[in-house]
């Protein structure tokens, strides 16, 4: 009895002697993430539940908060916002980061530089660009490109183009960086695909279409839904660039609407429970991220062998 | 065209730029390019040349890219009437903790779960990836409300520690270890080197390049940060430059003309600029080889 006792204890020491430095060395930043996400969302999952004054808990509310989201005018219209900015970004920002990468691949002058002025609007602040895009997108006659070519739009005042105007300057910011990672993707071919596929008689688009894009195939899938999840995060432009996803809300996102609830309404309960439901889209749209992710490294590995 | 004739990689070769019709091609994709680098580079430079414009050129519906006349002395006015130095001086103190911050506490976790392996290391990992997807703003209210609770509003150091907190630089990290050879921390395991002999001795000396990279991702992420010096720091003499400018562009103080909000946002680009002008190479080819871009 006695030995096992001591068994049990050398084992216990053992596992603590093995384990200690590690958990504490991890400790600090543990502690941080538990600080700046982990606890707050856990808050704001209870807080969900709850009628709020300030951020302290009033009164027990059950559903009620998700029941007066699904009813109101504002969280369908951001919703429905949402998928728009979505359906948008597909069609301006998903496809150019690829054609880019495919010709920063083929073209050999000035590779370099060519490179870095693409990549260079990703390091604007995100502040900054959307008023430098206000400014350019001015409704008025003296507006930066009304004046340059003389016409009368509306631009970002116009509930019809506000969305894809916005997408346009998401593009702006980061369809350079993205066309990097293609890129590099790209430069792994290697060259004895194309010379064996030319050998067979295949022409430049059978080369693209038969090499070049069976390659890209799983990183097109796993970028496709880091942009819908990104695009799910719009936040500043409607923040900034409508003061507050004007006109009349035409702009508005989910998250946008976090912000203007939970600091502008200052209802926190409400906040709370619609960031529950971003939160749990987002983790939908996840679990498809790493779903692809997993067919993806099969794919590797395959070529590997 | 000499580099046409050598080339060998790619979807078209040297052999197709024998034809007419592929030389064509490839001038046409160069245009496209440059097209595309126009784009990208004119409105940032347009933002950077108008702040010298007089108002009344700014509110002209005649366009012009170049100010009537360039006055240097009106950036520097401009800077002492705005307090441009106290702003920027702001910036910089939040952006160097959070660098402090972001290397310190993101490189040991991931020397933790890459390294030393320890037990539910795994588990801790698949938590933090988790918070991935978490967008900073659905828990920006719980968490303004705790950082009231600690009496922490007003001070820095919950805009330092939040760096401390990025998943995507644990990421960056722990990629960058788990190349590290293992024989090489076995060997000097074996050897009787404790685990933070292991970390100052091996891995920190080795990880210099990717604490760089992690550096400069910070340093421009902290830099355009917004949300939270916004709501934390409401002190205007501490606020960040990025937070005056949403500030002033929101509610413009009386006398504040347009050509001065195009200075600030041009002044808040010109440092990241310079940082993007010295470390180019080493933030594309990480962005390309890790596929995070900020």
């Amino acid at each position: 009895m006695r030995e096992t006792m001591q068994k049990i204890r050398l084992k216990v020491w053992k596992f603590l002697k093995k384990n200690a430095m590690g958990w504490a060395i991890m400790l600090p930043g543990l502690v941080l993430f538990a600080f700046y996400i982990w606890i707050p969302l856990f808050q704001n999952i209870s807080l969900s539940f709850f009628e709020t004054a300030g951020t302290a808990k009033v009164k027990f509310v059950g559903l009620e908060q998700y029941q007066i989201l699904f009813q109101s005018r504002d969280f369908i219209q951001a919703l429905g916002n949402t998928f728009e900015y979505t359906l948008w970004s597909m069609i301006i920002g998903f496809l150019l980061p690829i054609i880019i990468a495919l010709i920063l691949n083929e073209v050999v002058h000035l590779r370099g530089l060519f490179r870095t002025l693409i990549y260079f609007p990703n390091i604007v602040p995100g502040i900054a660009v959307a008023i430098m895009w206000m400014f350019l997108f001015d409704p008025n006659s003296y507006g930066v490109l009304n004046s340059l070519f003389k016409t009368h739009h509306l631009w970002l005042n116009n509930e019809k183009t506000v969305i894809p105007l916005i997408v346009f300057t998401l593009t702006w910011k980061g369809a350079g960086a993205t066309s990097l990672i293609y890129l590099a993707n790209l430069q792994t071919i290697d060259k004895v695909y194309y010379e064996a596929a030319r050998l067979e008689g295949a022409s430049a688009w059978q080369r693209f279409r038969h090499v070049t894009l069976p390659h890209l195939k799983g990183q097109i899938k796993m970028l496709l839904i880091v942009q819908i999840i990104s695009v799910f995060q719009v936040f500043y432009e409607p923040l900034v660039m409508t003061k507050g996803g004007g006109p009349n809300g035409a702009s508005s996102t989910l998250v946008q609407l976090i912000y203007q609830i939970a600091f502008v309404e200052g209802n926190a309960g409400k906040a709370a429970a619609l960031s529950v439901i971003v939160a749990l889209l987002l983790f939908m749209l996840t679990g498809f991220y790493f779903y692809f992710g997993k067919e993806r490294r099969k794919h590797v590995g395959k070529i590997a062998k | 065209m000499a580099k046409l004739r050598n080339k060998t990689a790619g979807i078209l070769n040297f052999s197709d730029y024998k034809k007419w019709y592929f030389k064509l091609f490839y001038v046409l994709l160069i245009l496209i390019l440059l097209f595309i680098v126009f784009i990208s580079v004119v409105p940032p430079l347009w933002v950077l040349i108008s702040g010298f414009k007089e108002p009344s050129e700014l509110f002209s519906p005649k366009f012009s890219f170049f100010p009537e006349h360039f006055k240097f002395s009106k950036l520097l006015s401009a800077w002492n009437r705005l307090n441009v130095g106290k702003y920027y001086l702001n910036s910089v103190i939040v952006v160097a903790g959070s660098v402090a911050s972001a290397v310190l506490f993101n490189g040991l976790m991931a020397y933790v779960i890459s390294v030393l392996k320890p037990f539910g290391h795994k588990i801790i990992y698949v938590l933090l990836l988790m918070t991935m997807m978490i967008p900073a703003i659905t828990n920006m209210k719980t968490l303004l409300g705790n950082i009231v609770k600690l009496g922490l509003m007003q001070s820095y150091l919950p805009l330092w520690l939040s760096y401390g907190a990025n998943v995507f630089y644990v990421v960056l990290f722990k990629t960058y270890f788990d190349s590290i050879p293992q024989p090489l921390i076995e060997a000097a395991r074996l050897d009787g080197a404790s685990s933070w002999q292991i970390f100052t001795k091996i891995i920190f000396p080795l990880s210099l390049p990717i604490a760089m990279v992690v550096s400069i991702f910070t340093v421009n992420a902290s830099w355009s940060d917004f949300l939270l010096p916004f709501l934390v720091i409401t002190d205007p003499d501490k606020q960040t430059l990025m937070v005056r400018i949403y500030r002033v562009n929101m509610n413009p103080p009386s006398g504040m003309t347009q050509d001065q909000i195009l200075l600030l946002i041009g002044l808040s680009i010109i440092p990241v600029l310079i940082l993007f002008g010295i470390f180019q190479r080493q933030i594309t080819d990480s962005v390309a080889t890790t596929g995070i871009k900020e």
